[in-house]
């Protein structure tokens, strides 16, 4: 065990709308890891990656989260992103009338700076804007093209990581990447991230389906469940649950909650 | 398919009979002589009569309002009469027993037994015939909850202090050419007060019928609900079948003091006029209510009667948090003319409104949407919501839509939206490929279609509406 | 009554030109016309007093060019302080250019045609334009010509009064495209009417800019006559000022027409800016499709009244309207009424207004990506305009235009950036 983390999430909890979603939850990534988070429909996984990124109305109500030594829980959204967070989103957002292009440099500018770095110039951008297009397999006028306007869900998918490919995050969160992909989207986006992985970067994987991990090995796995991580394991326990599907879970709560309990502790 | 459905709305005017009562009736025509009579009849005090005299001097210098899409011919105020009374009433009667019997069966025929044995569990009625109060039930039963629920004519007397308080109070009588007139010449109508904090025990309702010939009815409902009390009203109106034009010019003032709520339903079953236009009322109202902190208004109406209707039943949400709704169906057929909707004035921080409007024209008819949501500089976040239906049946109707949208606050939001469509070929083929008759069919697509709306009536009065509607009347085919 | 137009009728000849019956008619009528008031309901929000109130500017010539949008051919004409400021030298087969002043028999004869055929007399300042306007251009184009050329017709005032006409008809099967572009921040006024008559299955592209901001009293309209299967798509772009009113009549007079209509207003300081729309559908089988955004700054008021009626005989119209407007500060005002009025069952028909924030979801994208919350405002009430610029038909016209528009939001940009 090294002491150095990239994240620490302890005891997290968090409400939406007056209701508790996150009770709870611990996960420490180490750099260069990649974690996998999985588990059934409400459980919260989307709400984590909600919470880490600081979208107004999902509300922190105990707990922390270190990203790289600073507490990030009360930094505003732009701010938690330059310093390395990053947000694949399941349902990327459309913003007609935006391009995409303005959009990227913008984005890539602003991390720039935050950096101490000079923005660069329009020309050096177009160039590594487009060897990330082509890196993911979208054709260049998508660059020309609103946000996500009118794009397919899988072309969505792979501009989420075409921007992560630019802004270079530290720590790059995967809400259901997979979901509504047919295999070669899937092999764009799992392609996308593995050529990522340096040893430094870390990446948590959220996803409701082990086929993802197929592509994108995990370092560990948990199982996310009525806000908790109730289970931890290694890639191998995907495949169980891919197995088994996740009524276990609620068995479990209603056999004994007190063992679940001492799971978690584990 | 047009004639099959222009035959299946073809429907008879069930409430159109004349009763046999002997009333006592003022001559047509007005002047101040008039009001003074009328002040008189009802044995008014000076402030009652004066405030109708400043009304009356200020509505001779009005002109009748021309901006609605309506057509209709200059109405003569002198042909009018403004008073008529059943004799029997004159002496006032103390209970049900007294009440002339053939007032009672009228009531009856139209469905509303005044009897407290045979009526509805759960409904109070004040009947309101042409100019009077014939009778209103359950008011013991009221009274225990301290409920006030009377003919006006009677609180003026008999609660004086909270009816020159708030009578006016959100109508101002220069509002407008009707409701001028109705402050100089209201003969009756119904009087609410529901004290902090009780949710009034029973549903309250008054139901209005014309039966003279040539009188105009003024009819004037103030309801006030105090801190943190709630009230359902519901309101019903019929008239019979003639030939001639009848005026009728109600206002209506709600007033929702903090925490309160006030649900105010209106099946408006007026005389429509025949297939070519002769005949019917002239409904000019004007409906207002003022929401204070947290408060909330909910306007629900079904208009399928009246030759012409002209009628925006309004939220004043004055108070921060307050809520004002507004559903409305109004459906016109033959020559109708409707032009209806609603204002939603904003003015405290977080109010919402929603209005949902559905329009249904056929025939040669006319009905438009008109109205108005306003977000002033303090509406900090106010919200509203509009939704504008209209179904046109037939080639010969029109539908129309006037919203107006005013904001003057940056974190207020406005949403307006209108459709038009018709029944189409489509949806009458599958219904009839299920097997069902073509009115049949009609008419499941026209309930369907005032779905939203009908779910925010009264079970009882979803039922009358529903009837209204329900458009395959046996005997109207063929 | 007002003095203004007292004095602007005094000023009137009844000279004899082609127009001369025209404008009597339109004279009279307008003698016959109460001046607006507040309750004159198509005046309802926009006074008219800086008309009588203010003073106006002496006008020089001496005034500065804009740039031309590049990368496009275009036929340029300028006119200065109302005056059309050289000889038109065309020489494109199939179109005619002509001055109103300049016009020859047959040229005259079209004209007559054309003048008040798609705009209707109730438009006030319409009939002062008919009585008034000496100047402007005739373009005809032939049947089955398809101008390449751009036409830009640019209009640039620094005081005075000027009325300017321009008559256009597009014969069958016709196209052309047409930039109408007014500037000027001075005080003056400028009464500038245009009418397009569309032949059978013709094609216009059109394109209004009224850049005219500050003390300018612009008093406008575009109205199109639209034949069997004539098609127009037209993209109106408006600054405000004391006063700026348009009015845009689209009359659907044969079958099978499709007009699309992109309208943007862009208001800051104590401007004012007043669309009136109106769109006929008389005959069936008619497409209409209207898309009017804004945004609203400082004190500026923004009022946009959008009428679709659908007479009884136009069945299987689909008319569609949408009005969305973004206002940044507490002193902004915006006043809409978009309005339908139905006569035929068998139609589709659909409008919406609405009075919004940004888009929460679409900030919290761009910001979850790094971008500040400021540049991330700034940058979407920037997207809510361009995306209508992008459909303009004629791209280097968009990358100019967007030029035009950045310098416009640089103005705004610090009430760009704050929430509203």
């Amino acid at each position: 065990m090294t002491s150095k983390q990239l994240l620490t999430v302890k005891g997290l909890q968090a409400k939406v709308d007056e209701k508790d979603i996150l009770k709870g939850l611990d996960l420490d990534v180490k750099p260069g890891e990649v974690h996998a988070i999985m588990g059934p429909n409400g459980a919260g996984k989307s709400t984590f990656g909600y919470v880490l990124s600081g979208r107004d109305g999902y509300e922190i109500t105990g707990g922390e989260v270190v990203l790289d030594g600073k507490d990030i829980t009360e930094m505003d959204i732009e701010e938690r992103a330059r310093a390395g967070l990053f947000l694949a989103f399941q349902y990327p957002v459309e913003i007609p009338g935006v391009s995409n292009l303005e959009f990227l440099k913008a984005a890539v500018d602003a991390h720039r700076e935050a950096q101490g770095l000079e923005p660069l110039s329009s020309k050096d951008f177009l160039k590594e804007a487009r060897e990330a297009s082509k890196k993911v397999n979208l054709p260049a006028e998508f660059l020309k093209r609103g946000v996500n306007e009118g794009f397919s869900g899988g072309e969505k998918k792979r501009n989420e990581i075409m921007q992560m490919l630019l802004l270079k995050p530290k720590l790059c969160i995967l809400d259901e990447s997979d979901s509504g992909l047919d295999i070669d989207a899937l092999q764009v986006v799992a392609e996308g991230v593995n050529s990522m992985r340096d040893g430094e970067r870390s990446f948590i994987v959220v996803t409701h389906y082990q086929r993802l991990l197929d592509y994108i090995k995990p370092d560990y796995v948990h199982v996310l469940s009525d806000g908790k991580i109730v289970k931890s394991g290694d890639a191998s326990l995907a495949l169980e649950l891919e197995a088994q599907g996740y009524s276990w879970l609620a068995e479990m709560r209603e056999a004994d909650p007190e063992e679940m309990h001492r799971e978690v502790s584990e | 398919m047009t004639e099959e459905i222009d035959k299946a709305l073809a429907r008879k005017y069930e409430a159109g009979f004349v009763s046999a009562i002997e009333s006592e009736t003022f001559p047509p025509g007005l002047d101040e002589e008039v009001i003074r009579k009328i002040s008189a009849m009802k044995n008014e005090p000076q402030w009652m009569l004066d405030w109708r005299l400043k009304a009356f001097a200020a509505w001779q210098e009005m002109e009748t309002p021309d901006w609605a899409h309506l057509n209709f011919p200059v109405i003569n105020y002198q042909d009018i009469s403004y008073y008529s009374a059943p004799k029997s009433m004159a002496d006032k009667p103390k209970s049900l027993d007294e009440v002339d019997p053939e007032l009672l069966r009228t009531y009856e025929k139209l469905g509303i037994p005044l009897i407290e044995q045979q009526m509805l569990a759960g409904i109070a009625v004040d009947a309101v015939f042409d100019s009077v109060s014939v009778v209103t039930t359950f008011r013991d039963k009221l009274e225990e909850a301290g409920v006030i629920f009377c003919p006006i004519s009677e609180a003026v007397h008999k609660y004086p202090e909270l009816v020159k308080k708030y009578l006016g109070s959100v109508v101002p009588q220069k509002d407008n050419y009707f409701a001028a007139l109705n402050c100089a010449v209201f003969t009756d109508g119904s009087f609410v007060y529901i004290p902090k904090g009780v949710r009034c025990p029973m549903e309250l309702s008054t139901y209005f019928r014309i039966n003279e010939q040539n009188t105009g009815q003024f009819e004037r409902t103030l309801i006030v609900a105090d801190e943190g009390s709630y009230v359902s009203y519901l309101e019903g109106c019929t008239a019979p079948q003639r030939d001639e034009n009848q005026l009728h010019a109600a206002v209506v003032e709600l007033v929702a003091m903090d925490n309160a709520e006030i649900k105010y339903s209106t099946v408006q079953n007026w005389y429509p006029g025949d297939e070519e236009g002769r005949g019917g009322i002239y409904n000019f109202v004007t409906k207002r209510g003022i929401c204070h902190t947290n408060a909330k208004i909910s306007w629900t109406q079904v208009e399928t009667g009246s030759a012409i209707t002209w009628k925006y039943p309004s939220c004043v949400l004055k108070g921060d948090n307050s809520v004002g709704e507004f559903y409305s169906v109004a459906l016109t057929r033959g020559k109708q003319q409707a032009d209806t909707g609603t204002k939603m004035i904003h003015l405290g921080k977080n109010t919402r409104s929603t209005i949902i409007s559905k329009g249904i024209s056929a025939g040669r008819s006319n009905n438009a949407y008109r109205g108005l949501v306003r977000m002033n500089p303090g509406a900090d976040k106010a919200r509203n919501f509009t939704q504008c239906d209209s179904l046109l049946i037939g080639d010969q109707c029109g539908a129309h839509t006037f919203p107006y949208v005013e904001s003057r606050n940056p974190s207020a939001i406005v949403e307006h939206e209108a459709t038009t469509s018709k029944v189409s070929d489509d949806q009458l083929f599958l219904c009839q490929q299920r097997g069902l008759d073509p009115e049949k069919a009609v008419s499941m697509i026209v309930n369907g279609f005032c779905k939203e709306v009908f779910k925010e009536l009264p079970m009882e009065f979803a039922v009358e509406a529903g009837k209204l509607l329900e458009i395959s009347l046996e005997g109207s085919v063929g | 009554m007002s003095f203004w137009l007292d004095q602007a009728l005094a000023q009137a000849e009844l000279s004899n030109d082609c127009l001369a019956e025209h404008r009597a008619k339109s004279l009279e009528a307008l003698r016959a016309t109460p001046w607006p008031t507040r309750k004159t309901e198509a005046w309802r929000y926009t006074p008219l007093l800086s008309l009588d109130n203010s003073v106006i500017d002496e006008p020089n010539d001496n005034i500065d060019y804009p740039g031309s949008p590049e990368g496009v051919e275009l036929i340029e004409l300028f006119f200065v302080n109302g005056k059309l400021q050289s000889n038109i030298n065309v020489a494109v087969e199939g179109l005619t250019i002509a001055s109103l002043d300049n016009l020859n028999d047959e040229q005259q004869a079209v004209a007559k045609t054309v003048c008040q055929s798609a705009k209707p007399s109730r438009h006030l300042f319409g009939m002062v334009n008919d009585v008034l306007a000496k100047q402007g251009v005739l373009i005809s184009v032939a049947d089955g010509s398809d101008i390449k050329p751009i036409i830009r017709l640019v209009h640039l005032q620094n005081g005075g009064q000027s009325h300017v006409r321009h008559l256009i008809k597009l014969g069958q099967g016709a196209k052309v495209s047409v930039i109408e572009e007014y500037r000027g921040e001075q005080s003056f006024v400028a009464t500038s009417f245009s009418e397009f008559d569309l032949g059978d299955d013709a094609v216009l592209n059109h394109y209004r800019f009224g850049l005219q901001t500050g003390a300018a009293k612009a008093l406008a309209g575009c109205h199109f006559n639209l034949a069997n299967r004539s098609q127009m798509h037209s993209t109106l772009v408006s600054f405000g000022s004391v006063l700026s009113r348009l009015d845009v009549d689209i009359n659907h007079a044969g079958e099978h027409a499709l007009a699309t209509q992109n309208a943007i207003y862009l208001l800051a300081d104590k401007e004012l800016f007043d669309l009136h729309s109106n769109v006929e559908h008389m005959q069936p089988h008619g497409t209409t499709e209207e898309n009017v955004r804004g945004i609203i700054g400082d004190s500026a008021k923004a009022v946009f009244n959008g009428r679709i009626h659908i007479h009884r005989y136009a069945q299987k119209t689909l008319a569609e309207l949408n009005n969305r407007n973004l206002l940044l500060t507490p002193k902004a005002e915006i006043n809409t009424k978009p309005e339908l009025e139905i006569y035929a069952d068998d139609v589709k028909c659909a409008h919406g207004a609405t009075v919004a924030e940004l888009d929460n979801k679409a900030l919290y994208y761009l910001r979850s990506r790094g971008v500040s919350e400021q540049d991330a405002r700034i940058m979407l009430n920037f997207g809510f305009i361009n995306e209508l610029i992008e459909q303009m038909p004629a791209e280097p016209l968009c990358e100019w235009l967007q030029g035009e528009l950045r310098t416009r939001f640089g103005d705004l940009r610090t009430q760009l950036s704050v929430e509203g």
